[in-house]
């Protein structure tokens, strides 16, 4: 019998979670496993992060906040259904706040305090933490037999992986209490502190001012009594993530840069024995033909072009083909390094470039193709489709 | 603002969507300061994956190092952003190493709004009492939106000390005519989205934060006859088998690629108030010296022509 292709088995998840550097594609990715999971009649989700709008963009979706959208899938089974959700960092904050808030009074109390506001604007990992928050929720709410988890672009892997554990440690007891000590039963501020601690504390009151110092107790007192529900919430994900029925795709370009971050993902994930399923390479350009006489292959066709016109034609087509193989030839290393990552049990796929940026259902369905590999023809892709999926030989 | 200006510019943040080739746009822009005889220091903003390194085969660190004539680089890393900007505060050695090796700092630093942004922003205004020009190769769009929106936004929460003092300092220095902003983007529609989006998003900035520059890399200008597109069209569309095949394909993406950037330059010129530079597709040489080389020598040519 012939193994399952890992690939298929990607989709029998239950959430993956698509990492890799910014711009190689990894939405249009996830887009195109949720469709392809849609199709094969799982209920999906695919959940991405809002800035750019990316998702909305691939699916021509225009929605705002935390909307779910339910896209049209053609020729799904009835089970079958995809929903796009962009993650709005605020909103899913907000929503955090009110479910873990024990009353209306301190809900209100944490949404208007200036430090809540700032921090869940703009906090340097606001959107990473809520992209997991939001995950667990979608998750836990059982609406869906997948999660598409589109990741925001991150220099430092660490950065995404480490998010959940950010607010957690910011809630920290033993740094609320220290922050709170000072203010407890209205003491002032000047109060006398002991030891190094005492020093420090007044340093920070001189250097950020005494105001944010009684802001920042004001929003600690606001969370107290809140931080186990943070905690179990933090603990939670990261059994998400953990959790065998969970994968984590590496999604990067061809191209040094991308292979930097995407190899950094692969050792980080083994490192946390986080369930790594394998990598796609998008945007590859293949030129088999090797130094083609591009007059001779091509003056066939060109036989009813006025000589005039044909001459363009061949000269575009002919510097068109060198740089493509000037691409490819370039790429040819990097690919080689990331097949060196393969096994029979990782997915590895290889997709071309295609003749346009995926904006659209028909963009999606034709990388669902190259990544399932029900290839019928696939006009206009720019290369052999057959080269396109070299699945590990041996 | 003529964009010529960007070469004169006291303090340059480049930025763009990921793989829109920021960082050979920062390069190529110092590289043309320094070459016009300004002492320039391009500086990666707490990279943990320094690239230039790698391009330019030097160690880079906190402290800038020589990358070439009139030019250095840096990593301005934030720990030791924070150092310098806490020693400028409290002159005694015993104490900053105090308040650094206390954990509580730490987890309170981590939590304070922009305070990371805020260290990293002052190191890189201090560099300009040392240099003519600071180059500034920002993370992707998104993040260096938020990392140039804190000193404004997180003002109200810091009415008075030594902080504040720095935020307010860098909010005039953002609004510095002489401080501008370089967007990269390629003419794919989901890159020029976010360009546009990021746009408008600094065009918003209170006050003001000069963009007089958007380089649209990977570009092909559009051969006025079209004809030879709907010809490469018709011919790919006939699916030839083998090496024509591919010739064809060849030939119908580079076809896409002038139409696509012909819509790029007409979204950007309606709803982008900035001068556009289009560095054509380069021939894709191996060495990324040479790519910043070209894209150089490019953005030097259309910005001479500016100011003509």
């Amino acid at each position: 019998m012939i193994p399952p292709d890992p690939i298929d088995l990607l989709l029998e998840r239950r959430v993956i979670v698509c990492v890799g550097s910014g711009g190689v594609g990894k939405t249009s990715t996830a887009a195109a496993l949720g469709l392809e999971a849609a199709r094969r009649g799982r209920k999906v989700l695919v959940l991405t992060i809002d800035p750019a709008r990316r998702l909305a963009d691939a699916l021509g979706l225009r929605a705002t906040g935390n909307d779910v959208c339910r896209v049209a899938v053609p020729g799904a089974p009835s089970e079958g259904a995809l929903d796009a959700l962009m993650l709005d960092t605020r909103a899913t904050f907000d929503d955090l706040i009110r479910r873990l808030a024990p009353d209306e009074v301190r809900r209100a109390e944490i949404l208007d305090n200036p430090i809540y506001r700032l921090v869940s604007d703009s906090f340097g990992s606001s959107q990473e933490y809520m992209a997991t928050e939001k995950l667990y929720d979608v998750v836990v709410s059982g609406r869906y037999d997948l999660v598409v988890l589109d990741t925001p672009p991150v220099k430092n892997a660490l950065e995404f992986l480490d998010a959940p554990g950010r607010l957690a440690r910011f809630l920290d007891r033993r740094i609320v209490k220290w922050f709170l000590t000072p203010y407890d039963e209205n003491r002032v501020f000047g109060r006398v502190l002991v030891g190094t601690s005492g020093v420090v504390f007044r340093l920070l009151g001189v250097i950020f001012g005494r105001e944010f110092l009684a802001d920042l107790s004001r929003f600690f007192v606001a969370f107290r009594d809140m931080y186990d529900g943070f905690r179990d919430r933090h603990e939670a994900v990261v059994r998400i993530f953990e959790d065998r029925s969970t994968a984590f795709l590496v999604v990067c370009a061809p191209n040094e840069a991308s292979l930097d971050v995407a190899t950094f993902f692969r050792e980080e994930l083994l490192a946390r024995r986080l369930p790594l399923a394998g990598f796609v390479i998008n945007q590859v350009h293949v030129a088999d033909a090797g130094a083609v006489n591009v007059r001779e292959v091509l003056r066939p066709l060109l036989a009813d072009l006025r000589p005039a016109r044909a001459r363009v034609v061949l000269a575009r087509c002919e510097s068109a083909h060198a740089r493509l193989r000037a691409v490819a030839a370039r790429e040819v290393p990097v690919r080689d390094r990331i097949r060196r990552y393969a096994s029979p049990e990782l997915v590895h796929r290889e997709i071309p470039v295609l003749p346009e940026p995926v904006r659209d259902l028909a963009g999606l369905d034709e990388l669902a193709r190259h990544l399932f590999g029900e290839r019928e023809a696939c006009p206009g892709a720019i290369l052999v489709p057959g080269r396109s999926d070299p699945r590990p030989t041996a | 603002m003529p964009a010529r200006d960007v070469l004169d510019a006291r303090l340059l943040f480049v930025t763009g969507k990921g793989g829109t080739g920021k960082t050979t746009v920062a390069l190529a822009l110092a590289r043309a300061a320094a070459a016009e005889g300004r002492r320039v220091v391009l500086v990666e903003v707490d990279s943990h994956r320094p690239t230039l390194a790698a391009w330019l085969g030097i160690e880079t660190a906190y402290t800038p190092v020589p990358a070439g004539p009139g030019l250095d680089v840096a990593n301005v890393t934030w720990l030791d952003a924070l150092v310098d900007w806490l020693t400028g505060i409290v002159p005694v050695q015993r104490i900053v190493r105090l308040i650094l090796t206390n954990r509580m700092v730490h987890l309170f630093l981590d939590v304070t709004p922009g305070s990371r942004e805020v260290v990293l922003l002052a190191r890189i205004e201090a560099l300009l009492h040392q240099y003519d020009q600071v180059v500034v190769d920002l993370p992707a769009t998104g993040h260096a939106v938020s990392l140039l929106r804190v000193p404004q936004q997180s003002a109200s929460l810091f009415p008075t000390g030594p902080l504040r003092r720095t935020l307010d300092g860098l909010v005039v220095l953002l609004a510095r005519p002489d401080t501008q902003v370089v967007l990269a983007a390629l003419p794919e529609e989901m890159v020029v989205n976010e360009t546009i989006e990021t746009w408008q998003k600094i065009a918003g900035f209170r006050p003001p934060l000069a963009l007089p520059l958007v380089v649209l890399n990977q570009a092909l200008s559009p051969d006025p006859d079209p004809r030879w597109r709907e010809q490469v069209r018709r011919l790919a569309a006939l699916q030839p088998e083998g090496p024509a095949g591919e010739v064809l394909r060849a030939g119908l993406w580079e076809a896409e690629r002038e139409e696509i950037t012909a819509e790029a330059l007409r979204r950007l010129a309606r709803e982008v108030r900035a001068r556009v530079v289009v560095v054509p597709l380069l021939d894709t040489l191996a060495d990324p010296l040479e790519r910043v080389g070209q894209v150089e020598a490019r953005l030097v040519e259309a910005l001479a022509e500016t100011s003509a």
